[in-house]
């Protein structure tokens, strides 16, 4: 009975050496991970660079571990240090990566604010591809650094802060543009295309650009003008459409939107009549000094102890004091430093102080009627098969087309269908939307002030 | 020198206390064993030659158990890891992958097992059926049986849903959607299961507890109720001429027996019949038994080291991937229900399992018992062969071959639709 048995033995030697083999390469596999050998490398440098015994017994301290930074407020992870092991280290400093040292994060601190919240990437992730990102099944690879900025959007206002000029110029060009008279953003906008509020968060860089340049090559049949701009202003734009992630943020982070910056400078300047005494861009009152360039004449400082109690600083000046609080304080500095910066001071404007028209030109941005009808009112945006040459009209010459009652039904009630050259065509995919209750009555009369001022002086065209 | 360590120490006072009969030498130790060790107890002390041939059962019922204790293994160090809740589940899968020691392989041998015990328990069931192994008296355990896949199929769809993934969040959103189909019930029978109207928490809490305790429970249990049937009903199925009739044999007295082993009704190998064509479970059958054993952890772990268990991006319930699909076994009833909600999501499944069950007590002559693909049995496995033809051909479309909005594609050739497009 044992003899047939026995041609099972080499089976059983054969299985289990196979057994054996795959245990270990399961565990070979598992405990081989590439930021061993980074730390590994960085621990010897720690050893041969320690002079004093104080250093020397630090470096012997040093172990082979996966290094973490917990952030349960921003719902992270980051294990990123594991590999980059020296980024607090100063001493690192154009080491090559991922060994080398991260400049300007002292106002950013990694116990606070991990790695992944600005660059992006995989932060529980310990293999180098994984942990940027670029695998399937990630849809935030890690961002390319000409976008970092985007990232600050999260936790600030965009233009809000100096530091991130290509914010404020996305932010500038997206308004200029009119992308929000299709696309709605924070609940306001149109509805011809759709929502914005988190397409940062499943988009990528490269897919935005090509968007931007030929909407119908990534979208088929998308009714999107493609946007004419250069290379860098486009670069701006998608970054400022990356940071619309929609991403919950604690309220420490969020907070800093409601940090006064210069925008609610600004607004402190209108609401206090600051521009009765003091004038911007030539205009506004002559008692006291022009404040267009006042942050060369002054430090921040300064200006903040002005804001306290302006006497004190200049004596005899017959500014009155305004009980100001610390946090308007240094919202109207920010303000008043940004006031020299000339990245932003696209919308630093000053509404009081504008003409009609010109606030009319501000509400043609705000609404996005260039997105349609160009900058300046143009015109030339395709719209395939309307009897409007395939075009959607220009407004340079509503002043001869249109009455002032006409027109201003025409923008509050608009006009679904459109005339079409050849009904056996699909339909003109663009329209122009009703207005009416999503602009106030104010705004209208700007607007109209403004489309009625476009029509350049001495030309005349038939109807 | 390891059978005289083992011989010292199975002499000692705890030896002898733990092994009651220890390493058999004389057969009638080779019977006391499979009678006293609770582990081999399940089985009789001496099986028919023919048990022992490969080609008699393939071993698919066997591989199904060991995938299953696999599957209870790597499931109980999983759960020291695993929160089900919806905003740490995925966190863990992705911790599993990145920092736990070898976190990774034990998800991929749990993934893959839990594929091949659906597909094993299968075709365990196809084998039952075209050796005609439910006939008389083996009516009640095929039904065993086919609660037990039903039972497989459960396991497989509740532990889908953990990982907590767009592939699993998806899946049971259609799985469950299907059982919304049937009449009346359905949809009470959804909210029941996912306890709300969507995938979410309490759906995961659900599909928790079913999955690691209430599940396995039943499973156990009927699996133990499975394999004591075997014995109980005379051993494996095999043809009548396998055991030569009675009366041609010399009736041995009646008080004398081998061991302790059963004499029970029916095909029951009987003692003194043709003791020849029988042998001990220790070591024929059970030496086998490890074998295969080793040989389903090999395959097991191959699977695991070289292909990873997906994990596609977090849930997202506002963004269905299209086409979303059911887990592959359910992919069969959800080309159907393509087709006709009502059709294919409650008439077709409801007829399958009703006919499952009651096979055993309609087709009950005895004809072709333990011979594949029986001459005698040529209706029965006409009608089987093209259902599980059918089955196997859906499947397969409704896997490979469907593709955005469920649109008929080639493998080779998908189409990729934009997603949000407009």
């Amino acid at each position: 009975m044992d003899t047939p048995l026995r041609k099972l033995y080499p089976w059983f030697t054969l299985l289990g050496l196979v057994i054996g083999c795959l245990v270990i390469a399961a565990f070979y596999k598992d405990q081989h991970r590439e930021w061993k050998d980074w730390q590994r490398q960085y621990i010897k440098d720690e050893l041969a660079r320690a002079s004093t015994p104080e250093q020397r017994s630090d470096a012997a301290r040093l172990q082979l571990e996966v290094r973490q930074i917990v952030l349960p407020d921003l719902d992270r992870v980051d294990r990123c240090t594991s590999c980059h092991v020296a980024v607090e280290d100063p001493s690192y400093a154009g080491f090559p990566l991922p060994r080398s040292y991260h400049p300007n994060h002292d106002r950013h601190p990694f116990n606070k604010f991990g790695c992944t919240i600005c660059h992006q990437g995989q932060g529980r992730a310990t293999t180098r591809d994984a942990a940027h990102g670029k695998v399937e099944h990630w849809d935030q690879p890690m961002l390319d650094l000409k976008y970092v900025q985007s990232a600050c959007a999260k936790c600030h206002l965009p233009g809000d802060i100096p530091e991130a000029p290509q914010l404020a110029r996305g932010r500038a060009i997206f308004e200029e543009s009119g992308c929000i008279g299709c696309h709605k953003l924070h609940g306001s906008g149109g509805v011809v295309g759709p929502e914005l509020d988190a397409v940062g968060a499943h988009r990528s860089p490269e897919w935005l650009m090509k968007h931007f340049k030929n909407p119908a090559a990534v979208t088929p049949g998308s009714p999107m003008p493609p946007l004419k701009a250069t290379d860098p202003d486009l670069d701006a734009l998608t970054l400022y459409v990356l940071s619309f992630t929609g991403e919950p943020l604690s309220a420490y982070y969020v907070s800093m939107k409601t940090i006064p910056g210069p925008l609610a400078g600004r607004r402190l300047f209108e609401e206090k009549g600051c521009i009765g005494c003091h004038s911007v861009a030539g205009k506004g009152g002559t008692v006291g000094p022009a404040l267009d360039e006042v942050a060369k004449r002054h430090n921040p400082e300064w200006i903040s102890a002005h804001f306290r109690n302006p006497s004190a600083v200049s004596p005899g000046t017959v500014m009155p004091q305004f009980n100001f609080n610390e946090q308007e304080i240094r919202a109207l500095t920010e303000f008043l430093l940004s006031l020299s910066d000339t990245n932003i001071v696209g919308f630093m404007k000053i509404p009081s102080l504008m003409t009609a028209t010109e606030r009319g030109k501000a509400v043609y941005k705000k609404y996005g009627c260039a997105g349609c009808h160009a900058a300046e009112g143009k015109g030339g945006i395709p719209n395939p098969n309307s009897k409007t040459a395939e075009q959607v009209p220009g407004l340079k010459f509503v002043s001869e087309g249109y009455t002032k009652e006409e027109l201003k039904k025409r923008i509050l009630d608009g006009q679904k269908e459109i005339p079409v050259m050849d009904p056996k065509r699909p339909p003109a995919p663009l329209y122009m939307p009703a207005w009416r209750g999503r602009i106030a009555e104010g705004e209208l009369a700007d607007l109209m002030e403004y489309l009625l001022s476009l029509a350049p002086k001495g030309e005349k065209v038939d109807f | 020198m390891l059978t005289s360590l083992w011989n010292s120490f199975r002499l000692t006072r705890v030896g002898r206390s733990v092994f009651r009969v220890g390493l058999p030498q004389s057969n009638l130790e080779r019977a006391q064993v499979a009678i006293s060790s609770f582990f081999l107890h399940f089985q009789p002390a001496k099986v028919n030659r023919r048990s022992l041939k490969f080609r008699t059962t393939l071993g698919l019922g066997l591989i199904s158990l060991y995938l299953f204790l696999i599957l209870v293994a790597t499931g109980v160090l999983l759960m020291f890891y695993y929160v089900p809740a919806t905003e740490h589940a995925y966190q863990n899968m992705k911790d599993l992958e990145f920092v736990v020691t070898a976190g990774q392989v034990l998800r991929n041998m749990h993934r893959w097992a839990a594929h091949l015990m659906v597909l094993f328990v299968g075709l365990h069931m196809c084998r039952a059926f075209y050796t005609a192994a439910y006939k008389p008296p083996r009516e009640f355990n095929w039904v065993v049986g086919v609660c037990l896949f039903l039972l497989t199929l459960g396991l497989s769809f509740t532990g889908y849903l953990l990982p907590w993934d767009q592939l699993a969040y998806w899946a049971i959103t259609v799985g469950t959607s299907i059982a919304g189909y049937a009449p009346l019930i359905g949809q009470k029978l959804k909210f029941l299961f996912l306890g709300g109207h969507v995938v979410g928490e309490s759906a995961l809490i659900r599909f928790y507890v079913l999955h690691v305790i209430v599940l396995p429970l039943a499973a156990i249990m009927l699996i133990a109720l499975h394999i004591w049937r075997v014995r109980k009903d005379g051993g494996l199925a095999r043809p009548d001429e396998a055991q030569p009739a009675r009366q041609d044999m010399p009736q041995l007295p009646v008080t004398k027996t081998y061991g302790l082993m059963e004499l029970a009704r029916g095909s029951t190998p009987a003692v003194g019949i043709k003791p020849e064509d029988e042998v001990f479970t220790w070591p024929n059958v059970v030496f086998r038994e490890i074998l295969l054993f080793m040989a389903t952890i090999a395959v097991v772990l191959v699977l695991a080291i070289f292909w990873n268990a997906p994990l596609e991006q977090i849930a997202n319930p506002v963004h269905p991937p299209n086409p979303a699909k059911a887990p592959w076994y359910f992919l069969g009833l959800q080309e159907l229900v393509a087709y006709s909600a009502f059709w294919g999501g409650v008439v077709v499944p409801g007829l399958l399992v009703t006919a499952l069950i009651v096979l055993p007590y309609i087709d009950r002559k005895p004809k072709g018992v333990g011979v594949w693909f029986s001459k005698e049995r040529k209706t029965a496995v006409t009608i089987f062969t093209v259902c599980l033809a059918t089955a196997v051909i859906l499947t397969v479309i409704g896997t490979a071959f469907r593709g955005p909005n469920w649109s008929f594609q080639l493998p080779w050739r998908p189409v990729h639709v934009e997603e949000g497009s407009h």
